[in-house]
């Protein structure tokens, strides 16, 4: 009988204990791997992260490789990056993005470079012509919103 | 005796364990990433739990056709005055609001903007991105303000 009693408290603990740590289930759906992004990603539980625009600015504001699109969106990234570890997670973590640059010809030296920044399978994203950045002289701002893994 | 006991307890000790994780998965963490007050804003903000409440852009607009007089300030308060109609209707506030695209026809009302809204949120800063666009919907409108609100 006590056996029988024990036996229910396990199977009751097996069944909450599992669920009690909430597991974050993610799907990029229709990946476009040669622009680098996927039409939707697809998620469950975890913890977001609303990031402001990044851009190619150093951590006094000041802008970093003037007239160079390519040297922005490499410091851009950087900046991502930092920020990312700053909140507890990784660029990989990045489930959506909304990219402002004010060249829209620049669209494929963007996508190109962004295949290297993302290991486990390519955010969503919408690329768009803004007039002007926040900062004078930069070419790119990225605004994106993450969900780490609890 | 002494084992019937021990299974009480045992139980006991899950029920709590259970409503424990009700009450986490109901709990809204919120964490405001490098905020700088000056800026009125966060450089991100980090959030578990509550609704999400991603609303459209907003402009100045109706009910308040007398704020597009090419004012910022009153294109301003007609703007939140009509997100905090949104929200107030989801069941939210300003200072629910986590991140911000900010849609400006020129990018010089920043300063401007960040004054405006250091009176908005009292609880913390959200993530803002600002974007200088051309034209809006509307050929009077300054400012879109598109919100995504985290409600407990």
């Amino acid at each position: 009988m006590m056996k029988f009693s024990t036996r229910i408290v396990f199977a009751l603990a097996l069944f909450i204990l599992p669920t009690s740590a909430t597991a974050q289930e993610r799907e990029m759906v229709l990946p476009v791997p040669q622009s680098a992004y996927s039409q939707a990603v697809k998620v469950k539980g975890g913890t977001l992260v609303f990031l402001s625009g990044v851009g190619p600015v150093n951590e006094k504001g000041e802008l970093q490789a003037p007239g160079d699109y390519r040297g922005q969106v490499r410091a851009t990234w950087e900046n991502m990056r930092r920020i990312m570890a700053k909140a507890g997670g990784s660029l990989d973590d990045i489930v959506t993005m909304t990219v402002y640059t004010t060249e829209r010809r620049w669209g494929e030296i963007f996508t190109d470079m962004r295949k290297d920044v993302f290991q486990t399978g390519y955010p969503s994203s919408a690329f768009m012509e803004a007039r002007k950045l926040k900062t004078p002289g930069a070419m790119i701002e990225i605004q994106a919103i993450a969900v780490l893994k609890d | 005796m002494g084992e019937s006991m021990k299974i009480r307890k045992l139980l006991l000790a899950l029920l709590i364990l259970v409503f424990a994780r009700v009450g986490l998965a109901q709990e809204l963490k919120k964490e405001f990433i490098e905020p700088q007050a000056q800026d009125a804003r966060s450089t991100a903000v980090k959030v578990k739990g509550g609704t999400m409440l991603f609303l459209a852009g907003h402009t100045a607009s109706q009910p308040r056709p007398d704020a597009d007089l090419g004012n910022f300030e009153a294109q301003f308060k007609a703007t939140f005055d009509k997100i905090g109609v949104t929200l107030a209707k989801a069941g939210g506030g300003f200072d629910d609001i986590v991140s911000m695209g900010v849609f400006l026809t020129d990018l010089r009302y920043i300063p401007q903007f960040t004054k405006l809204a250091k009176e908005i949120f009292k609880k913390g800063f959200p993530a803002i991105t600002y974007v200088e666009v051309s034209h809006l919907a509307r050929p009077q409108s300054l400012m879109e303000i598109q919100p995504i609100a985290v409600l407990p």
